[in-house]
């Protein structure tokens, strides 16, 4: 033993410490704890502290070991301990000293000492307490102890430097902000046991912050001021910073990303507003959706009211205000806003908004020229004489309040889906064809398909052509075929009623139709209205008054929720409530839904009356209804519904559980709050029934839908699972939270589930992808082809069963939804949610339990249009580019007859030769025909592009005709070889999807120019440069059932006018 | 700075000479002064800074520090001389770049070895010694540390007793003092072990002890656990009991936390 030679390299010692030190610190802790909270982690994204790694001073400690021999470097810490231990106050000090500079190196030795100097730290003799407390923080940042390092970095006073660049600062810092927020955060929680906090805490924090906004790094600062509630600090930021504008909107956007306290984030907007208010130029238009977060319609309506008093331009921000409102859905809102501007007589306005407005003038207009550019040659408010001007504002205030109504937007979006309507009807007639002998379910899925695809655009030839297959519908099916011309005339909201007449119960006369398709057209009438139903609303209580038929009644419940979603009708509740109280199932079921979307999002007390109904009736369906409906009322209510929440998911019943789980999502949609996804995933593996813990992996997709990355990530276990129903949720909650985004991450964890072992998954997962897959087409993702391809499989396959052919069928319906037109967005273009889509889809998601409710898919549905407005809301003629591939975003390709396709690939070559003769002949306008028919489905696709919405720019677009005739003559192979332009010029109103909307640009000195710089999308307000000059305006044809469209004036009739749909007698 | 070198030198001198005179007071506040004069010089550790003066400062600060480690045996200071020979080692281990090895390293570092092997540290013994090079070993200091710790862990006490006449240094002799006591308490601890009672004088023989009177102050001094009747010494006390029975609590809570994980399996 004695004479062995060492062979080990010489290494510092550790007294009395085993070496899982170095092991214990190879990984340094925090960074683990860390782990435990992706989420929280990311939501850091603000902070300037994060540490980057700290697993740097272990090779320094054997290098430096393996060189003592050599230089004269320090190769262990014993000595300065032991200088430590001198009884002379001097050497004390110099060890310290020496220790803390040591400290990075040596902390393993040191930490075996650590009491020591811990009780240097407290004896209050010794005049270095403050060095000792700054060496026993750092020896313990090194072992990962961040709580014992914070606390003696504390005590180590203004020893400890904020602005030290070094990692142990940095994570001491991060930590005393975590540790200071979530101070904060319990002390706005508990208000009466609140406990004050460590000032010497506060004052390390405060320190950051000041040296943040000194070097002008405003954004972290914002963020921690968010994060530690200061709002105090938040403006001071905010203030100092030079691109005002710029903060104000980054920390909009902060607030409803990281801020998951509903309260505090309303806070924080009302301080926001309130910097906004205090400036020289204030950015009305995010003023505007600051207040609609928190619920102010009455300053709305005096913001509005002051610009319509003003200039042109700010006549013109409030429509764009107005139209940006409508897009956030929030019926109650608006109608308030409506009722305010009405009680703000001119006269009692006129004085004060008449100082603002000249001092509006001359102030807001430069603002309005920041933003867009070059001149200004609006009319001048002050111009006019008094009379005018009390004119115009009458006429503005007209205007404005329909906007507000939603009717503008609404008859915009319904002219042009019509006009715009790409649906292909082949795909339909070869469903149609496929499921004739398939049975009820695939009969009612094809009708709903059908429905789904011509969503909003009036368009009902398919349903005109094949009355007396439809005639096969009956009882509920009959139900919801008339429901389904709803949804084909979704926003007609003048001609509504008078459409669905024939189908309508009849006053007095009993013997009308049948009890299904009476109740189906109130339903229908509610798809119709939905959200803006003040119009219908007094029909609907009527009908659902005079009747005592069950199925009437139910659909008078969904139509009179619908109509009046989100108004919380004292009246409307009571005779929903009265249809609830005669327990029936059918009707029960319906009127709980119909409450909960009454009172969507109130939170009243209402829903405890709900709850104790469904405690005492019997009827399965009731309860579902009423779980569903309770759920509704507690959307985006957070926090606040906690309780209530608690409620539901400890009670006995699973449906009451079940509905629990809706209200969890809906109450935490879109926030991707932390607490929310836990009980959720805790209730998808745990409870013992399947509908709840289905519902529970679906409620993922609701919450999470604000950021779809995650989504796939999250549920992707659980798509493994071997419970089928949970693979179900797990397909459905990708496709909520993905909507419309085409995500890549989302279509391959769907894909394998398109072909599960069960049934009903493949079924859900076909719907899912087809919601993510909405708009996308093959030149972006290629699987979207190979789905469409899966789904005419599925259907036509003979031998496929019903569960999965429904779901394809649906699938191909939502791939087109709304004429290709229109996408499921969850949020609107200014990232609040859309009330309306997310109530839409929640109820949807029900179809599980009962096929009507497919229906409300419809909601969820909004056009992918720019819409350019002039200053009297006309729409006119006007350009703007799309940066990006004319292929990427066009409509997909048409589909073929599969029997012709090959036959005419023969006569294409005579043809060509055909034209190539005619063509010499110059006869141009035959070769283009022949051209026509001889190109591939593509080409046929953008030639039609090129006549309706000018693919090519104006002097481009003869010339490029005429190469294009003379490049088939040539040969077709080289047509399609030509390389792809690298944009696109579109038309206003012009199909614009979203992820192309960031791609739009607007030409530089084109004659309008839009008010609103970004984001690019939806009804824009454009202001006109040359107001002198005739307008040139797109007339769009309006919707059928109002009169023939005028003839040449607009590009985009494209066909005749369809007549109103023929009554059709149901065989029953 | 060649002024405080100076100053540190001639203090060097002047407590050397008390130190021959014996006077150990006045020994003790010119080394404590002596220690503060030498942090103010900018090439000691940690920082080693290479300054012209740089061999010089070391060399007088090595030999303060071997110093303060031989008269801290000399007022048999068990915590001073570690702290001091912490700070020294230092010296040997750094620095051997730059200075010449001292003469009095070996001796200085097999003190420190008895220490620890009085002190019964036999683990830090082992590290110490694995610090050393191989031929260091060979060193009379060393190897004589070295012997005593085998004999000590082969339990032939009697050699590490009859050792104390083969010292290599006169300053040996103090720890070979205590490293008598630290085996009375192993053999203490042994026979409270081995045996339920033994008669007084072998105990005094066992525990060598010259007279029973001693043997009986420390049992009363130091063995609490030691019972003494009829001229026998009882250990019954001194007996460790095993611990019996099995964290049921702790079971039940596993078992029913793995049924649950099971449950929870997707």
């Amino acid at each position: 033993r004695t004479g062995r030679p060492t062979p080990y390299p010489t290494r510092p010692t550790h007294r009395g410490r085993p070496p899982f030190i170095f092991a214990r610190n190879a990984t340094p802790a925090y960074l683990g704890s860390r782990a435990h909270r992706p989420q929280a982690n990311s939501r850091h994204a603000p902070h300037p502290t994060e540490p980057q790694t700290v697993a740097h001073a272990h090779p320094d400690l054997f290098a430096d070991a393996a060189m003592a021999a050599a230089a004269a470097t320090v190769s262990s810490a014993g000595g300065i301990l032991a200088m430590l231990h001198e009884p002379a106050e001097e050497l004390k000090l110099h060890a310290l000293a020496s220790l803390n500079s040591v400290v990075h190196l040596f902390y393993p030795e040191i930490s075996t000492s650590i009491p020591a100097i811990e009780s240097m730290y407290e004896d209050d003799e010794f005049d270095q307490r403050q060095l000792a407390a700054l060496v026993v923080s750092k020896v313990f940042y090194y072992l990962g102890e961040l709580n014992d390092a914070l606390s003696y970095a504390l005590g180590a006073g203004p020893l400890f430097d904020v602005s030290e660049d070094s990692d142990y600062a940095q994570a001491l810092l991060a930590k005393a902000l975590d540790e200071y927020a979530s101070f904060k955060t319990r002390a706005s929680k508990a208000m009466e046991e609140l406990e004050n906090v460590d000032p010497r805490l506060e004052t390390i924090v405060e320190r950051m912050l000041e040296r943040c906004i000194l070097d002008g790094k405003y954004q972290q600062a914002m963020g921690m001021a968010v994060e530690c509630r200061r709002l105090d600090k938040l403006e001071e930021a905010i203030v100092q910073c030079a691109n005002i504008h710029g903060v104000l909107s980054y920390c909009i956007s902060l607030s409803h990303q990281y801020v998951s306290h509903r309260e505090y984030r309303s806070e924080i907007l009302r301080c926001l507003v309130k910097i906004y208010q205090t400036l020289p130029h204030p950015d009305y238009l995010s003023i505007c959706q600051c207040l609609m977060v928190l619920g102010e319609p009455e300053t709305v309506a005096d913001i509005l009211d002051t610009l319509l008093s003003g200039s042109q331009d700010d006549a013109l921000i409030a429509y764009q205000i107005a139209f940006d409102l409508v897009e956030n859905e929030n019926q109650a809102f608006l109608l308030n806003v409506g009722n305010r501007l009405d009680s703000q007589t001119p006269g009692q306005s006129a004085l004060p908004v008449d100082q603002t407005v000249n001092a509006g003038t001359t102030s807001t207009e430069p603002a309005g020229d920041v933003q867009m550019g070059d001149d200004t040659t609006t009319a001048n408010g002050n111009a006019h004489p008094v009379d005018p001007k009390e004119a115009a504002h009458a006429d503005r205030l007209a205007k404005l309040k329909g906007i507000l109504s939603g009717e503008k937007s609404i008859q915009l979006t319904l002219q042009f889906l019509y006009s715009h309507n790409r649906s292909d009807l082949l795909i339909l007639k070869t469903i149609k064809q496929a499921v004739e002998t398939s049975g009820n379910v695939c009969h009612s899925a094809t009708i709903c398909s059908n429905a789904i695809m011509h969503a909003g655009t009036t368009v009902d030839t398919f349903l005109r052509e094949n009355l007396e297959w439809l005639s096969k519908a009956t009882n509920w099916a009959k139900f919801s075929a008339t429901a389904g011309l709803g949804v084909i005339h979704r926003g007609h909201l003048q001609q509504g009623r008078a459409l669905m007449a024939p189908y309508l119960p009849q006053n007095g006369a009993v013997g009308g139709g049948s009890p299904y398709s009476e109740g189906g057209a109130l339903y229908a009438l509610g798809l119709i209205h939905a959200n803006h139903g003040e119009g219908i609303k007094q029909f609907l209580r009527e009908s659902l008054r005079n009747t005592s038929a069950e199925v009437i009644q139910h659909g008078a419940c969904l139509g009179l929720g619908l109509a009046s979603l989100g108004t919380a009708d004292e009246e409307v509740f009571e005779d929903i409530k009265n249809v609830l109280y005669t327990d029936s199932a059918v009707a029960g079921e319906a009127a709980g839904i119909g409450m909960g979307l009454l009172m969507v999002g109130t939170a009243s007390e209402k829903a405890g009356e709900m709850l104790a109904y469904a405690h005492d009736t019997q009827h399965e369906k009731i309860i579902r209804g009423l779980a569903l409906g309770i759920a509704l009322t507690m959307y985006g209510r957070e926090e606040e519904a906690d309780t209530l929440i608690e409620q539901m998911t400890r009670d006995q019943d699973p449906i009451l559980r079940y509905g629990g789980m809706y209200a969890l999502a809906l109450a935490y949609r879109g926030t991707a709050n932390n607490k929310a996804i836990h009980q959720l995933l805790h209730f998808a593996v745990s409870d013992v029934s399947d509908d709840v813990r289905r519902t529970a992996v679906m409620g993922l997709g609701f919450v999470l839908y604000n950021e779809p990355e995650q989504t796939p990530r999250i549920v992707s276990l659980l798509s493994e699972s071997y419970n089928p129903h949970v693979r179900y949720g797990a397909a459905l909650a990708v496709g909520i939270s993905c909507a419309g985004t085409g995500l890549s991450d989302a279509i391959s964890l769907l894909e394998p589930l398109t072909s599960d072992v069960v049934d009903f998954v493949r079924q859900g997962a076909l719907i899912a992808m087809a919601i993510v897959m909405i708009q996308t087409n093959e030149s972006f993702d290629s699987r979207v082809g190979t789905f469409r391809r899966q789904l005419q499989k599925i259907i036509l396959d003979k031998h496929e069963d019903t569960m999965s052919k429904m779901g394809a069928i649906l699938a191909s319906g939502i791939l087109d939804a709304g004429g290709r037109n229109v996408t499921i967005k969850l949020r609107s273009r200014n990232k609040h949610d859309k009330l309306t889509a997310v109530i839409g889809l929640a109820v949807f998601t029900q179809f599980w339990h009962w096929y009507p409710l497919l229906y409300f898919i419809s909601l969820a549905f909004s056009p992918t249009a720019i819409i350019g407005l002039n200053s009297n809301l006309e729409v006119p003629k006007f350009e703007f580019m799309s940066h990006a591939k004319p292929s990427l975003f066009e409509y997909p390709k048409p589909t073929t007859q599969q029997a012709t396709t090959s036959a005419v690939e023969l006569p294409t070559a005579i043809l060509s030769t055909y034209a190539k003769a005619k063509s010499r002949a110059k006869k141009d306008a035959e070769s283009k025909a022949a051209a026509n028919q001889e190109k591939t489905a593509a080409e046929a696709e953008s030639k039609a592009a090129n006549q309706e919405k000018s693919t090519e720019d104006a002097s481009g677009s003869t010339s490029g005709k005429a190469a294009d005739a003379m490049q088939v003559d040539s040969s077709a192979e080289k047509k399609a070889a030509e390389p792809e332009p690298a944009f696109q010029i579109l038309t206003n109103p012009a199909r614009v999807v979203p992820l192309q909307e960031k791609f739009i640009k607007f030409i530089e000195g084109s004659r309008y120019v839009p008010v609103r710089p970004a984001p690019c999308g939806g009804f824009i307000l454009l202001r006109d440069t040359q107001p002198s000059e005739a307008e040139e305006l797109v007339v769009l044809t309006d919707a059928p059932a109002t009169g023939q469209p005028v003839p040449g004036a607009s590009a985009m009739a494209v066909d005749d006018e369809p007549q109103p749909p023929q009554p059709f007698e149901y065989l029953s | 700075m060649d002024r405080e070198l100076e100053e540190a030198n001639c203090k060097f001198a002047w407590l050397k000479l008390a130190c021959a005179e014996d006077e150990l007071d006045s020994c003790a506040t010119l080394l404590s002064e002596l220690k503060v004069l030498l942090t103010k010089f900018p090439s000691m550790p940690p920082s080693f800074e290479r300054t012209p003066n740089a061999v010089a400062e070391l060399r007088l600060a090595r030999a303060i520090y071997e110093f303060a480690v031989i008269f801290s045996i000399r007022v048999k200071d068990q915590d001073a001389f570690e702290r001091n020979f912490f700070q020294l080692k230092v010296f040997y281990m750094d620095t051997r770049g730059i200075l010449p090895p001292s003469p009095e390293e070996y001796r200085i570092l097999g003190l420190n070895l008895m220490r620890l092997l009085a002190e019964n540290r036999v683990a830090e013994f082992h590290t110490e010694l694995e610090l050393l090079p191989p031929r260091a070993l060979d060193h009379p200091c060393i190897k004589y540390a070295v012997e005593l710790e085998q004999s000590f862990m082969e339990g032939t006490y009697n050699r590490l007793t009859n050792g104390r006449q083969a010292v290599p240094h006169e300053t040996y002799l103090y720890f070979m003092d205590l490293l008598a006591e630290t085996i009375r308490d192993e053999i203490a601890d042994c026979s409270g072990q081995a045996y339920d009672h033994l008669p007084v004088d072998d105990a005094r023989k066992m525990l060598m002890f010259s007279s029973e009177q001693k043997l009986l102050e420390y049992i009363s001094e130091i063995q609490h656990e030691w019972e003494v009747q009829n001229h026998s010494v009882l250990f019954h006390m001194a007996k460790v009991q095993p611990r019996v029975g099995i964290q049921a609590h702790q079971m039940i809570k596993r078992s029913l936390c793995y049924a649950r994980e099971l449950e929870r399996v997707v």
